[in-house]
């Protein structure tokens, strides 16, 4: 190539204006500013009730869990959509899903957490634009023609496992294809960030796999791009173990004086590792720092998600008649099918239990966690109403006459058809404002609730001086700050009387009835073994129901018409207010409560498929589902 | 023709051809006249710095001598034959290498861009983009909640008996107890219909200020409602919303750069398509 002297001179200044603005990172924080507000209280009496408390008044709602084409797997499975559509989406606006349906929350989102894959993070959009580094390496390469190919080719679909094997291409966790990946998701969040408005929380998903074993982690960050741009999100090729993460976080506080936390998820797919019984995921025998470790930073574990709801399974909860809920016990990422005795190691109800006889053994109690819902969606879409859902991802689950027959993903055997989705859930977090502080803190002090998807009000407060008229109170928060301790919380040892807890449910607006209010208890006998039970508190339709001698309550029926995919609301309550004293109080033994809402049954989003695709969908396929919500345990410790 | 372009790219005899003739062709070309060095590389202290910086990114500490000068006889020998590679035609129809630079090129336009926007251009903007940047009106409200399951048949009397209540001068009737706020200060019409439901917000848009609803129902019930305020929702000064109008400014300039800089660049070239459309000539 003949080049004159004046387009090399050309050239060369060019890249090096480039080197210079690239070496630069500029986050922006944009914001409206808020009208400014006089500095001085006025003489007049206090009008707005809610305005000087200074306990958490308002639940926001979001996801945390939420998967962009900057995913290596949500990239494969092909979806279009990047972090801006998935923002604009969760706040409101209507966005075109990949496969051209247009999409749109009935509700929006107070917050959101884009939290992709930090291994290969972005990796697949830089082999797209031809990276160099990536395109030396052969294997790359040929991805790159599958990937521009049909997607429905044998080639495409031996991609389809890889974001969870082992031994890929070192290239893809090279830095200087995270790296911008990584700047450029915190600098999208910054720009959607509007304080009091909407919240997208920096973070990223954490994705170590022992064999096909799922130990992966979403980590969010309490702190702005200043702090998330110090270091680039762990990937998890260098080790798998927990405790590895943990270093991470904790040089990530040390290096930015920031905060962070890990939530795990999907016991159900770890073949019994989740929760560390005695033995530790990769053999060594639970010690006193992992336990203290595991406390420190993982107080929440995100229960039910669209692979399955994790609260309990019947194997371990038989007496539960509510404990079969969207369960997935097939196997591992890897093929491997479940056994029963993994599944200690992998429900949260469980794993709550076994905490308290840890906690006898170290001195901490590893499991002490709150709970929530997220999606793990890989569609860009956090969209998991029954009427009004997306998928798991955007290889031939967004919706279509075919879905619910589509597998979500096959290895060796084990296949899962797409029917098995559940279009679950969010997480709600009780806090004074829609800030990266105060849902960060809520989720810290584990002042948050799951749902699998419709946006029930919950308050759960436990106490020793409660009374029954507390549970008519107009303003129970009033009431339950004052004289107990919010869900999350420890109760610690009042004068032998038994502990009383406050509750509160509301439907969603515009939603289905509440069926009833459960609570669950768990605790160490005398013996030291772990032991559970369900209380049946609220319920609604008592004209008609009484619980049996067991303590069982009737079901509350059904007005759902499957062929119209329609229900109404003749049955259940709007709201149901309970004070209920455990009755089984032993001081002396420590133990956990959470409460579980259920609501009336409603179409499950198969049958909302038949309807709207009109398709005939077999019987072995699920019609109808009692969607719930799972507050986070209040723990009481014996002096 | 595509589907030709692939075969060829595929087969091996042909890379063979092509290998054989690039090997002499490099030979030759090295072979050239006298072997005096004449071009020249220029290690200065800012490149050496730019390559420990990011040893440091990576490797979260500094590079010590030897790796340091590992580094710059390594960034010497990429860029020796990246020169020499330009200079053989490597990068022609190289796809890589073509994103690259239209990429590069893109860029460029931006620095072009001036760095400061004056005050003026914002205003302008702001004011011709009015449904950007329009606040939402904002309530202030209390509201009595009835819940039908409570009452019943008496559902209507009771409701009757608060208005009558709410009319006087006796004090404001308590509601039934719910886990809906009693009031709300300030809150965006989105706001409101997140926590109430679409039908609530509707009635307190069209509702006179400093009195009681007749009663609105909701999902979850009856609720009367007092309107305290109601701030229409207006446009905003530039001052209020400035970050974000700088923003959508500074994205759409970029944009219009990137356009004139490729349609300047883009009248120094005759472009000859083939005379039936494209869509046609694909197979």
């Amino acid at each position: 190539m003949n080049q004159s002297p004046a387009v090399s001179i050309f050239l060369v200044t060019a890249a090096l204006l480039l080197s210079a603005c690239s070496a630069e990172i500029t986050p922006v924080a944009e914001q409206p500013a808020a009208p400014a507000s006089p500095a001085v209280r006025n003489e007049d009496p206090l009008y707005s009730p809610t305005a000087e408390r200074d306990y958490p008044t308002s639940v926001y709602w979001g996801d945390t869990h939420l998967h962009t084409n900057f995913s290596m797997d949500a990239y494969i499975f092909g979806t279009k959509l990047g972090p801006d559509d998935a923002y604009r989406f969760a706040r409101g606006e209507t966005i075109m899903a990949t496969h051209g349906q247009p999409a749109r929350l009935d509700k929006p989102l107070d917050f959101l957490v884009i939290a992709d894959h930090s291994d290969a993070l972005g990796a697949m959009l830089a082999l797209e634009q031809g990276d160099e580094l990536l395109m030396q390496n052969e294997t790359l390469a040929s991805w790159r023609n599958i990937l521009s190919g049909d997607d429905s080719s044998a080639d495409h679909s031996a991609l389809h496992g890889v974001q969870t094997s082992a031994g890929l291409p070192k290239e893809l966790d090279a830095e200087s294809v995270r790296l911008p990946a990584w700047k450029y998701l915190v600098d999208t969040a910054e720009k959607y960030y509007q304080p009091g408005v909407f919240t997208p929380l920096i973070g990223f998903e954490w994705t170590a796999t022992l064999g096909g074993q799922n130990l992966h982690r979403v980590v969010i960050y309490r702190d702005d791009a200043e702090e998330a741009l110090a270091l680039v999100p762990l990937s998890s090729t260098s080790s798998s173990d927990p405790r590895r993460l943990w270093q991470f976080l904790e040089r990530y506080e040390e290096v930015t004086g920031g905060r962070a936390l890990a939530i795990p998820h999907n016991g159900n797919l770890s073949n019994g590792i989740m929760f560390p019984l005695a033995e530790l995921e990769f053999g060594d025998p639970m010690d006193a720092e992992y336990v203290t470790n595991r406390a420190r930073w993982e107080r929440v574990y995100e229960v039910t998600q669209i692979k399955g709801d994790g609260e309990t399974h019947p194997f371990l909860s038989p007496d539960d008649e509510f404990a079969d809920y969207e369960t997935w016990a097939l196997g591992d990422f890897a093929g491997v099918p479940k056994t029963n005795d993994m599944l200690f190691g992998e429900y949260a109800r469980e794993a709550l239990k076994q905490g308290l006889r840890i906690e006898a053994e170290f001195g901490v109690n590893p499991y002490q966690f709150g709970m929530i819902g997220s999606t793990d969606s890989h569609t860009s879409l956090p969209a998991v109403d029954e009427s009004n859902f997306f998928g798991k991802h955007s290889l031939g689950l967004e919706p279509s006459p075919e879905r619910w027959n589509t597998p979500v993903g096959e290895r060796d055997g084990v296949v899962i058809p797409g029917w098995l989705m559940t279009s679950s859930g969010y997480a709600a977090v009780w806090a004074r404002d829609n800030t990266r502080e105060e849902i960060w803190d809520a989720l810290h002090r584990r002042e948050v609730y799951a749902s699998t998807g419709p946006r029930i009000t919950l308050r759960f407060f436990g106490g020793w001086n409660f009374t029954e008229v507390d549970a008519q109170a107009p303003d129970i928060a009033a009431v339950g700050y004052v004289q107990g301790v919010p869900m999350g919380a420890e109760l610690t040892a009042g004068a032998g009387q038994p502990p009383r807890f406050l509750i509160r449910a509301m439907k969603e607006v515009n939603g289905a009835n509440l069926d009833r209010i459960q609570v669950i208890k768990g605790w160490t006998d005398a013996e030291g073994l772990v032991q559970e039970r369900v209380y049946e508190v609220a319920w609604s339709n008592t004209d008609t129901r009484r619980p049996d001698e067991d303590g069982k309550l009737p079901p509350v029926g059904s007005t759902v018409d499957i062929a119209s995919a329609t229900y109404d609301n003749s049955l259940g309550s709007g709201e149901l207010s309970v004070v209920w004293t455990d009755p089984d109080f032993d001081a002396q033994r420590p133990a956990f409560y959470y409460v579980r809402v259920l609501q009336i049954p409603t179409p499950r989003w198969t049958t909302h498929d038949a309807v709207a695709f009109g398709i005939t969908i077999p019987p072995y396929v699920p019609k109808l589902t009692q969607e719930r919500a799972y507050s986070s345990p209040i723990w009481y410790r014996p002096d | 023709m595509r589907t030709m372009q692939l075969f060829l790219l595929r087969e091996p005899l042909l890379h063979f051809f092509l290998l054989g003739a690039l090997l002499f062709a490099v030979f030759e070309w090295l072979n050239r006249g006298s072997p005096a060095p004449t071009d020249q590389i220029i290690v200065d202290q800012a490149r050496i710095t730019a390559l420990a910086t990011g040893f440091q990114r990576t490797w979260q500490r500094t590079p010590d001598a030897a790796e340091l000068s590992a580094l710059v006889d390594n960034w010497v020998r990429e860029e020796i034959l990246y020169r020499e590679g330009i200079a053989l035609g490597l990068d022609q129809d190289d796809p890589v290498v073509r994103t690259r630079m239209a990429l590069k090129m893109n860029f460029l336009a931006d620095v072009l861009l001036p760095e400061t926007t004056a005050e003026q251009d914002l205003q302008n903007w702001l004011e011709q983009h009015p449904e950007d940047y329009t606040l939402p009106t904002r309530y202030s409200f209390r509201q009595v909640f009835f819940d039908p399951q409570h009452h019943g048949d008496d559902l209507d009397a009771r409701i009757a008996d608060a208005r009558s209540q709410l009319n006087g001068d006796s004090q404001e009737p308590a509601g039934d107890a719910t886990l809906l706020p009693a009031a709300l200060e300030d809150a965006s019409s989105a706001q409101v219909s997140r926590i109430f439901g679409h039908a609530f917000a509707t009635a307190l848009a069209n509702q006179p200020v400093a009195a009681w609803s007749n009663p609105v129902e909701t999902g979850f019930g009856i609720h009367l409602i007092y309107l305290r305020d109601r701030q229409e929702g207006r446009l905003p000064e530039l001052a209020e919303v400035s970050s974000a109008v700088s923003r959508d400014l500074a994205h759409t300039r970029s944009e219009q750069a990137r356009d004139r800089f490729y349609q300047t660049l883009r009248e120094r070239y005759i472009v000859h398509l083939p005379a039936a459309p494209i869509a046609d000539r694909q197979e």
